[in-house]
């Protein structure tokens, strides 16, 4: 029963967040019709950047509003530079330039952090245990637990209630007419970008306390997202939810059951959602 | 104009051959493999401080044999395909005299066997597998680092001391993990009868690129041990002992062994968040060897890099040293001789004394373990007290290592 609680809660805490950098990704797909490779490696950045800010503030909470904010700098600038250029060709080339990104920032970070561990403490309010039902258990994976959903809930209001929001809908719907009708299409571009690499690199600070910061920090997860955001529907915002959920439980209650196949579940659950439902779990649509 | 001619032909030929036979006869070239990228990209830059520090030590102090010595750094980026392409064109393209590195497992299996055919020697500084000394050894690759069976074979005499008898391991899913359990089973049971293990259902092999180990701690946990023995190892290590503090894992209901846990990059990146009084080992650690050449390194290295060396960087310094010394026994830089006076080489290195054993090539070294603890001027933690397993107690021989060359 115990182990029941407890996979669930770890499993709870890593689906959300690989919901983070999920949802990133799949705005940023849904949108501006981009499939971001260099995404993982945003997440690394704003691990790194969140440290930084945290050495420099000595405060986790500042490095957690500052370090993503400084990765959405390097963001707008990958889009309004190099993103650009690719739009509406092959897939290829996105494929190619985002990967190029992704060679770029790892090396980048190597040069600027060096190539070891670095680790970064939890805050004082999130560090301990806490009990439930009878469990002890760690603190900072139950924030975790609560952040997803309630950065998922804001951005769903935000698409929904909002004016911006509606809009950037309205152009991912269909550019030419948002533009006719007087829309400004390449800043709503610039603007989801930069909202996809804040929340890849939001993912990447709530991930620093949890994981030790290294180059190339970004591979594992980006090659998970990919997998939540195909499970649950290319460009759907619900998909990746639950896509990340039902990962984030597979893979802990896998490591119970699974013995040594629990390393090829989420491909398997990639190949069963690919034969059933093509298109994932949840139709497109923002 | 004829003669202004032939006078320029001729100056070009001598400065450009005398260039070329300068170069030939004055450089012993050495080949460096680790990996360069990724998230194991530390160790190769461990390896390569660690390897021109010995490479400027040499040179300043008269070369080898009279020659100057050059390093050529090349990146497995920690596959195996890459790496034998990276080795091929060092052999074939730079021509080097020497090869030298390694930090996988999975790696040196792949390489190993195609030395044979590039005839030119290898010392392993990494790679920890019996295997590249025993099933698939040969004639030009040696080790001069610790070996897993080496380094289980002290943690299993430690076993015994704990007086743990139901034991489970985590480690990485891969031949280093598997084998290092395997190994732990076999040496432990030898030595206490009493000793139960865990069926490989219930025991924990996380996929090398896992970043959240809940579900395995969890797993661990819940299976109720006297001991758990670690080999995870790096980054891997790192976030594991982050999230099984938080989960309550070194709350003293079970013994922990981590066969690399006294990794000095390992302790330096967890600081105080490194539990106290666990058993650690490493393959080398800075302050158990009181020897001149050992303060003589770490004074060095520490001032050239500001940090403690790892044991990366002990066995990729050591290595240059040990092809120096076997340069000097050849009194050449042939390849079958240097490949010839490499057996049964004796060396002293940071380490200690070592011997590179003639039948499998294999380093007998010291396995060093301690106790993590608290201690003043350092911010991580150090091993103490210090545990030297003599080599010759923890080395198989040679019939139980299957090599035959």
């Amino acid at each position: 029963m115990e182990y029941l609680l407890l996979n669930t809660l770890n499993g709870l805490s890593w689906g959300m967040l690989l919901f983070l950098i999920s949802v990133g990704l799949t705005t940023v797909f849904g949108v501006l019709g981009v499939l971001n490779f260099a995404h993982g490696s945003l997440f690394m950045l704003g691990a790194y950047l969140c440290m930084q800010a945290m050495q420099y503030f000595d405060s986790f909470w500042l490095g957690l509003l500052v370090g993503p904010l400084c990765a959405v700098v390097v963001g707008v600038l990958m889009e309004k530079f190099l993103l650009k250029q690719v739009y509406g060709r092959d897939v290829s080339f996105q494929l190619l330039l985002t990967f190029a990104v992704l060679l770029i920032l790892d090396d980048g970070v190597r040069m600027i952090w060096g190539s070891g561990y670095h680790v970064v403490d939890p805050p004082v309010l999130l560090s301990g245990v806490m009990s439930v039902a009878g469990q002890d258990y760690p603190v900072y994976r139950l924030f975790l637990i609560l952040v997803g959903p309630l950065i998922g809930a804001l951005l769903w209001s935000f698409f929904h209630f909002t004016r911006w929001g509606k809009t950037i809908r309205a152009a991912s719907f269909d550019n030419i007419m948002a533009e006719g009708v007087g829309i400004n299409v390449p800043l709503i571009y610039t603007a989801v970008f930069a909202l996809g690499t804040w929340l890849a690199a939001l993912g990447g600070a709530l991930a620093a306390p949890q994981q030790s910061l290294v180059p190339s920090m970004g591979e594992k997860i980006i090659i998970e997202s990919f997998i939540v955001v195909v499970v649950g529907g290319l460009g759907s915002f619900p998909g990746a939810f639950a896509g990340a959920l039902l990962l984030g439980l597979l893979e802990s209650f896998g490591t119970e059951f699974a013995g040594r196949m629990q390393m090829a579940i989420p491909y398997l659950l990639l190949a069963v959602i690919l034969l059933v439902r093509p298109h994932g779990l949840f139709k497109k649509g923002v | 104009m004829g003669k202004r001619f032939l006078f320029i032909i001729v100056t070009i030929s001598v400065v450009f051959l005398s260039g070329i036979w300068a170069h030939a006869a004055s450089t012993a070239k050495i080949g460096f493999t680790y990996i360069m990228s990724g998230p194991f990209s530390a160790y190769g830059q461990f390896a390569k401080q660690g390897a021109e520090m010995a490479i400027a030590e040499i040179n300043a102090a008269g070369g080898i044999n009279g020659m100057k010595v050059e390093g050529f750094f090349e990146d497995s980026t920690g596959k195996a395909d890459v790496a034998l392409r990276a080795i091929r064109k060092l052999v074939y393209q730079d021509k080097v005299d020497m090869l030298i590195g390694l930090d996988s497992s999975g790696v040196a299996k792949t390489v190993v066997p195609a030395i044979e055919k590039m005839k030119t020697p290898l010392i392993i500084t990494h790679a920890a597998t019996p295997d590249v000394t025993g099933s698939v050894c040969n004639k030009y690759t040696f080790r001069i680092s610790l070996n897993l069976a080496q380094n289980v074979k002290a943690a299993a005499l430690l076993a015994k001391e704990t007086g743990a008898k139901k034991w489970t391991t985590v480690g990485p899913d891969y031949a280093f993990g598997h084998q290092s359990w395997e190994y732990f089973e076999k040496y432990l049971k030898e030595l206490n009868p009493e000793a139960t293990f865990l069926p490989k259902n219930k025991v924990a092999f996380p996929p090398f690129k896992t970043t959240d180990f809940s579900s395995y701690i969890t797993k661990v946990m819940s299976s109720k041990p006297d001991g758990v023995f670690i080999s995870l190892w790096g980054g891997n290590l790192i976030d594991f002992v982050r999230q099984a503090s938080d989960m309550g894992f070194f709350n003293g209901d079970f013994q922990v062994l981590m066969s690399l846990g006294g990794a000095i990059e390992v302790l330096t990146a967890l600081g105080d968040k490194m539990p106290e009084g666990l058993w650690v080992g490493s393959r080398y650690w800075f302050q158990a060897n009181d020897s001149a050449i050992n303060k003589k390194f770490v004074a060095s290295y520490l001032k050239k890099y500001g940090a403690y060396p790892s044991y990366n960087a002990h066995g990729a310094y050591s290595a240059v040293y040990a092809y120096k010394a076997a340069a000097e026994k050849a009194k050449s830089l042939d390849k079958e001789g240097i490949a010839k006076a490499l057996e049964g080489l004796k060396i002293e290195i940071p380490t200690g004394l070592v011997e590179i054993r003639k039948g499998d090539h294999q380093a007998i070294t010291d396995a060093h373990w301690g106790k993590t603890s608290a201690a003043a001027g350092f911010s991580h933690r150090i091993l103490k007290p210090i545990k030297i397993f003599k080599g010759a107690d923890i080395t198989p021989s040679i019939a139980e290592t299957g090599c035959s060359m």
